[in-house]
This record gives structure tokens, sequence and C-alpha cells, in this order.
């Protein structure tokens, strides 16, 4: 029951969430039910305004992580008081199946008109129970949601009194909120049937392989001159020890033959404006050329694939750059790649090499007070995934493939995480590697050996304190040494600018939830896939592509995109046509002044269109009428909201045996 | 033998930054008082003066406005909300109401320390003000109520207005 994951959410509550969505129905049955919620809310419209409304409010237990701070129970008698309110009810997990039906038979069998949900953030369950709402008959801007996990149980933990006492004013607030609620209707917009993929390497070809597979056009951009991306580096990739090549060649086949696929190699994407189904984009070749051309096109989805940038290590870190025999990890596997098929051994420079280590979690997993940190005053700290099995990989190859070397690694913790990877380990224990395991707080020291004696003992030592032999300090020098080197964010600052990406603490694109949503962007109809999301594998890296494509195409199943109907609108009742408001637009077309015929005479008032406007209410608050409004965010309505949080609630002592600060 | 005081303190939270910044901090278990009321918007900037000035009336001690600073999603929407917030923060210097009541801050979706900090200075500065003069508050709304009237033109017959669209 208490058992919690990292991010502190009980695994009960993810498993509820797992389960939610549509519950199964009767759709016989749905239909009924929604056609006497048409015909109750038609003869409700003929009641006084007071008496009509019937406010549900559900209260979530969210599996303990909010009753176990907010009194739920007593949440649901206060709120029982508040004029409006006709049922309060608490429930373990609103989100799950049952939780939704409950919300959705009340709207029929208690004659509800409104709904609040008091449980998690709006960003994980708003449009969860407005669909159980709708499934109710009910129009699903009669819904509010009142985050009391993320902004009362979780944050006020040792206060229960104070979160229980700001979970009634929130509710409080949107039930005022919902009596100055009117029923709104969604935008619907054209949805452009083609996507746009960022990104030519393997994660982008399989997006845009499966996209077009569903007969989606797309449009692959690719920033240098091939497709391929990393993958165009390395050799035999693990666990298959395929080609790399082969892979970049097969999947490049397939983009280059499918129709539905324009391919723009040297090219990058400059603008990008818009919204889901309507994002405006530019591309530009990367180097002025008078052949290729700018392109302004639209797309309706686009799928990040942009990748990440393989970490280069600082002047003198382990002695990269001050020693050539001190190598990154793609630099070791440009030099394998570049060994003829007969040679009987593995040279550099002109010295054969003899010994050689490999060093694991360079640039990742970096320490505080350890590791210097990046140029930008951060510290890699989280761990790149896939350098531990390349370095067994690469390690196993070079004894099976020259075995008078002698191989040594050293490492801190050994990551094979994946199926098949393991294997690299027990191989290359087997095959003679020594390895050795450093503590984190203590890398080892690596130093150039004095000059007379390099030919003998190898160019550098390394120094390490081996906790496998209990923290005994030995020293070895070796021929070469490898830097096991991971991954970094790519260098997308201006398309996360321009998009509006977030980014998670260590720089990469985060998704909006690692375990529900995994391949999707907080900005709507933008996609991920691929190692732009943080440090994956190849396999995890096609996992990824081809979710994102799948829920790319998806996206496209509907002709129209619908969006929030949180535009401005003009109550003709009280604009004089004074024009103020659209001097504060600054959305070309979206607030205008029109000729229209109101009570029998021309005048001229504000007219706002709802696909260019953006919903910001800069209009708003100048208008000396109050004739303009913002959709679902009213100014009455946020009035509302305020008597709601600072009034008191009938029944409920707001005392300070209930309000506490600490 | 006087009870602490608590003030209540409400918090504009922009939707696309701040408001998912205060979702951050209690994701991360960091705790705040439970007297700072969250409320979520598109923008601050759709609030008119007395919109602020009402909250006050109705014994909301302080308000930050946790905007999104640069990263506003709508053009020209922070600027102007800035300019307005000055405005209106003058006023309250000047109306004796104390200009630290209001603050206008970026918070982002990640500004767990920056939320944790703004929140806890207003809380300061609420303390050391003491609770808001209701009444006071009541008639600065008013009069930037009748300051907004004010810029209304006179009604225009009909035909001065019939020319055409703009």
């Amino acid at each position: 029951m208490s058992e919690k994951n990292e991010n502190g959410l009980r695994r009960q509550d993810e498993e509820a969430q797992l389960e939610c969505g549509e519950p199964g129905r009767d759709e016989a049955a749905r239909v009924e039910r929604a056609m006497e919620a048409a015909r109750r809310q038609e003869a409700a419209e003929h009641q006084p305004e007071e008496e009509k409304l019937r406010i549900g409010v559900y209260i979530c237990r969210c599996g303990g992580n909010i009753s176990d701070v907010v009194d739920v129970e007593r949440v649901a008698e206060t709120v029982r008081l508040i004029p409006g309110v006709a049922t309060a009810k608490v429930h373990t997990f609103v989100c799950s199946d049952p939780g939704q039906q409950t919300i959705s038979n009340d709207i029929l069998e208690e004659n509800l008109d409104r709904v609040v949900v008091a449980s998690c953030s709006p960003f994980l369950h708003e449009q969860t129970f407005r669909g159980a709402v709708a499934r109710g008959g009910m129009n699903p801007y009669l819904y509010e949601h009142v985050n009391i996990r993320e902004q009362a149980s979780w944050a006020h933990k040792h206060d229960p009194a104070g979160a229980t006492d700001k979970a009634i004013r929130m509710i409080a607030a949107a039930v005022g909120k919902l009596h100055h609620a009117a029923p709104l209707e969604q935008i619907k917009l054209p949805n452009h049937r083609r996507a746009l993929v960022i990104g030519g390497g393997i994660a982008g070809m399989k997006a845009a392989a499966d996209l077009a597979g569903r007969g989606i056009r797309v449009l692959l951009v690719e920033v240098s001159e091939r497709l391929g991306g990393r993958l165009n580096e390395r050799g035999a990739v693990y666990p298959s020890e395929r080609s790399g090549d082969e892979l970049v060649a097969d999947l490049e086949r397939r983009v280059r033959r499918d129709p539905n696929i324009e391919v723009l190699v040297s090219s990058q994407v400059t603008a990008v404006s818009g919204f889901i189904g309507n994002f405006k984009v530019q591309v530009q070749p990367v180097r002025p050329d008078a052949k290729a051309r700018v392109i302004d096109t639209t797309v309706g989805a686009i799928v990040m694939a942009t990748g990440f940038r393989p970490y280069v290590p600082r002047n003198g870190e382990f002695l990269y750059k001050n020693e050539p025999c001190v190598v990154t990890m793609p630099e070791f596997i440009q030099l394998m790649r570049s060994v003829k098929p007969d040679a009987r051994t593995l040279t550099f420079g002109k010295r054969e090499i003899r010994k050689i280590a490999f060093l694991h979690c360079v640039g990742s997993r970096q320490l505080d007070g350890v590791h210097e940190p990046q140029p930008d005053g951060k510290l890699n700290t989280y761990c790149s995934r896939t350098c531990c099995t390349t370095i067994l990989q690469q390690a196993l190859t070079v004894r099976e493939r020259f075995p008078q070397i002698e191989v040594f690694d050293f490492y801190r913790d050994i990551r094979t995480y994946g199926r098949g990877e393991e294997a690299y380990y027990t191989e290359a224990s087997k095959s003679g590697v020594v390895f050795f395991r450093y503590n984190g707080e203590e890398p080892p020291r690596v130093e150039s050996a004095p000059a007379g004696r390099r030919a003998r003992d190898g160019a550098v030592s390394i120094t390490v304190k081996d906790t496998l032999t209990w923290g005994e300090e030995l020293t070895l020098g070796v021929d070469m040494l490898v830097l096991g080197t991971g991954m970094t964010p790519g260098p997308i600052e201006d398309l996360i600018g321009q998009m509006k990406l977030p980014t998670g603490e260590d720089g990469f694109l985060q998704e909006v939830h690692p375990k529900l949503r995994p391949v999707e962007l907080s900005v709507n109809g933008v996609l991920l896939a691929g190692t732009a999301q943080g440090p994956m594998n190849i396999q995890e890296t096609l996992a990824a592509a081809g979710a994102a494509a799948v829920k790319a195409a998806a996206m496209f199943a509907k002709d129209n995109v619908e969006l929030n109907p949180y535009v401005a609108a003009v109550d003709l009742d009280l604009c004089r046509g004074e024009a103020q408001c659209v001097t504060q637009c600054d959305y070309d077309g979206a607030l205008t002044m029109v000729p229209m015929e109101v009570g029998g005479e021309m005048v001229e008032r504000a007219q706002v269109n709802a696909g260019l406007c953006v919903g910001c209410g800069a209009c708003v608050a100048v208008c000396p009428h109050r004739a303009i409004d913002l959709n679902g965010w009213r100014l009455d309505q946020y009035e509302a909201m305020v008597d709601g949080i600072a009034a008191d609630i009938p029944g409920h002592e707001c005392a300070a045996d209930l309000v506490s600060i600490h | 033998m006087s009870e602490p005081f608590i003030p209540k303190i409400l918090v504009l939270a922009t939707e696309k930054c701040a408001y998912p910044g205060a979702d951050a901090v209690g994701k991360a278990h960091q705790e705040y008082p439970s007297n700072v009321y969250i409320l979520r918007v598109p923008s601050p900037v759709l609030f008119p003066e007395d919109f602020y000035l009402g909250c006050y009336s109705k014994g909301i001690d302080g308000i930050l406005i946790a905007a999104c600073g640069s990263d506003c999603p709508y053009h020209g929407a922070y600027e102007r909300l800035a300019a307005r917030i000055d405005g209106l923060t003058s006023r309250m210097n000047a109306g004796g109401l104390g200009m630290e009541r209001i603050r206008l801050t970026a918070i982002c979706t990640v500004c767990i320390k920056a939320f944790l900090k703004e929140v806890a200075l207003m809380g300061d500065a609420l303390q050391q003000l003491g609770p808001v003069d209701r009444q006071l508050a009541a008639r600065l709304r008013d009069e930037s109520v009748e300051r907004l009237q004010s810029t209304a033109r006179l009604a225009q017959p009909a035909e001065a207005l019939a020319g055409g669209a703009r």
C-alpha cells in the first residue's frame, strides 16, 4: 500500500491511472442517457437561475496520496453545504473506470448539471473527467478541476488541517466558478494530414517510414548531408552485432522508396509556429545554395528526432587532448573500423597497442564536488545507459580480434540492463578482461608516464582505489585509454525556444509523463522519438520512434482538430464599439471592428475570429463596459473563485483550529 | 493574547509556466504554507486593476502574479502585464495599501526554488504589513472602476460609425 516509486507516486495510483479511459458500456444506453440529459437540460433552462444548479463534487483519495493528508470525508461534509452543491462523494480513484462511471451515472440519476472533481493536477486528468462528464450527456465545459494533490496533500504534508481547509476553499472556488459557467463548444479547425520529422537518424527514419506506412505524408529534414545520424559513426551494434551501416541502409531504402516521404538533407527547420493540426514551418538549406530553396509549409504534427550530442571531455579531463592515446569511445570505434581485415596488431600513431584500458561513466553520473560542472554550470547527473554495454562490446571485440592485447576495465557500476546485454559482461570476463571497480567519489587518476618508460610501461598510468580488492590502490600503465563517454542533449536550443518545448533538469526534452504519456510533449502535436528525450539504446530508440509515429497517426484519424474554446467573446448587449480592446490585440485579424446591425441600427462592434484568437485576454482588462471576456476564464468567474477562497463557508469553522501556518 | 496573523496569499499562476511550476513543487514533496491559494490563468494580463483591488477588499492579503516572463507564449502579453502591474503598484503605494502586497514574478515549469522563495518572501512581507485594510481596498477598487469607465467615450450617433470596417 505504501510502497512508492522514485516519483513518490504510489504504485496503486499508477495502476489505476493506466486503467483510465473510456469505461466500456452499452452504446444504446449511452445514447438514451445522453438524450435524456439533453431533454433535462432543455427543461432546466426554463427554471430560474439559482434553482437550476445541481453541482456534483467528487473528491479523490488517490489511494492515499491525497487522503493520508487531506481529511477527504470532512471536505465532502463541508462542501455539501455550499449553495448549488447537490452531492459530494469521496472515491479512492475517481479516474478509474468505476470512478468515472459514478460521475456519468450521477449526472443522470441525480440530475447534475455541473461537476467538480478534486484530485490531481489538471494536466493529468482534466481531459479524462471532461470525457466522463460528456459521456453523462453534459457539456464538458461545465466541469471544473481542483488540484488537491500536487498543490495540497503533497505540498502541505505536515499541515493536514491546513491542507483540508485549502481543499475546501479551492472546491468552493470551483463551485463559484461554475455558477458563472456557460456551455462551450470546441473550436474545430482543419487538420493537416502531414507530419514533419526533424532529424534523419534511425529514430527519424523509423518514425517517417512508419507514418508513411499509414498513408501519411512526411517531410523528413536532416541537418547533415546524409541520413543515418550517429549510427553512421558506429560499427557493429549490440546486441545483434549487426553492422550499423546495414541498419541505416535498410531504413534509408524504405524511406527513399516511399512516395509519401519527402527527404531534405543539409537542411534545417528555422521557424515553427501554430499548433496541432496547423503548424507553420520553415525549412532552409544549411548552406546558402542557389539550387536549394526556403520552404514554407504546413504540417499537422511534428516528431522531434533530433538525437543527442556525444559527450566531449574537457581538455585535460583524464588527460584527454593532453595525451593522444586518451580517446573517446566514438574515436576508438573509428580506429577499430579503420583496421584492415588482415591486421594482426592494433596500432595507434606508429605505436602497437599491447595494453588498453576502458573507463566507464565519463561525462555521466557526475557528482557535486567531484566533477567539474559543464559550461552551463550543471552536472550531468544522469546515467547515459549505453556506455557500459558499448565498452564491454568493444573490450570483447579487442580480445577476440587481438588476443595478445591485455584489456582492463575501470567501472563504477556495470549497467548492462537490456535483454542480451548481460552476456557481454559474462563473455568479456571469460575472455580475460580484467575489471577494477572504483567509488564515484574517487575516480581513477590518469597521469603521463615519464618519457624514458613510456615504451615499456605505456604512455599513461591509471591509479585506482579498487573496491573489488577492498580498497587496494593499484597503478597500471597502458598504451591507450578509452573514455566511455556518454550522451548529452543535442544542439536544438533554437527549436526549444521557438516551440516552447519543455526540457528536464538534464537538458533533454521532457515527456508529459514518463509512464502514461512517454512520447508526447506538453505542446500538443509534438512527439518525441529517440535520444532527444534522453539516453537510449537503438532498440529503445526504435520503439520510441514507432510509438511516436502511431501517436501522430492517431492524431490524423480526425479531419479536424478540436481546440478548447478559450477565446475572447464580445457581449453585444454591452459593447459600445469603442475599440479599446482592439488596440490591445497583437494578433492580426483576431479582433477587429466590423459594421453590424444591432437593435435596428448599423453600428461598429468588436468581433473575435475564434481561429486566430489565442485567448491571452489582453483585451479584457481595458474595456470600460466589460463587454469582452475570455470564454472559460471569465472575469466574473475569477471574482467568484476569489470569493470562494476568501469568504466564510457555511458550516465551516475557518478559525485557527482549521487554518494553520508553520 | 492575539491569534497569529495568517495572511491569505493568492497566486495567479500562468497555465504554461507557473502553474506546472507549482505542481513541480508538490511533486518534489517540497512544502509551503497552506494559506497559499493558486489559481490557473492563461495570462494575468486579462485582469483589470479593479480585480486585484477587489481581491484585497475581500480579504486577500497578498497577491503573487506568477507569470511566464520572457517565456510568455502570447505576443506582447507579458510587456502589457508588466506595465499594468507597474501602474497598479504605484497606485497601491500612493493609496496606502502597501505596494509589497503585490508582486510580479516569473516562475518556470521547473522553478521549484523560485516558487518557494517568492511564496516565503510574500509571507514575510505580509507579516510585516499585517492584515489588509479591506475598506481602503474597496475604496481604491471603486476609484479604479471609475477611472476605467471614464475612458469610455460618449455614445456616438450610429450614423457616424456606419462609415465602414477598420
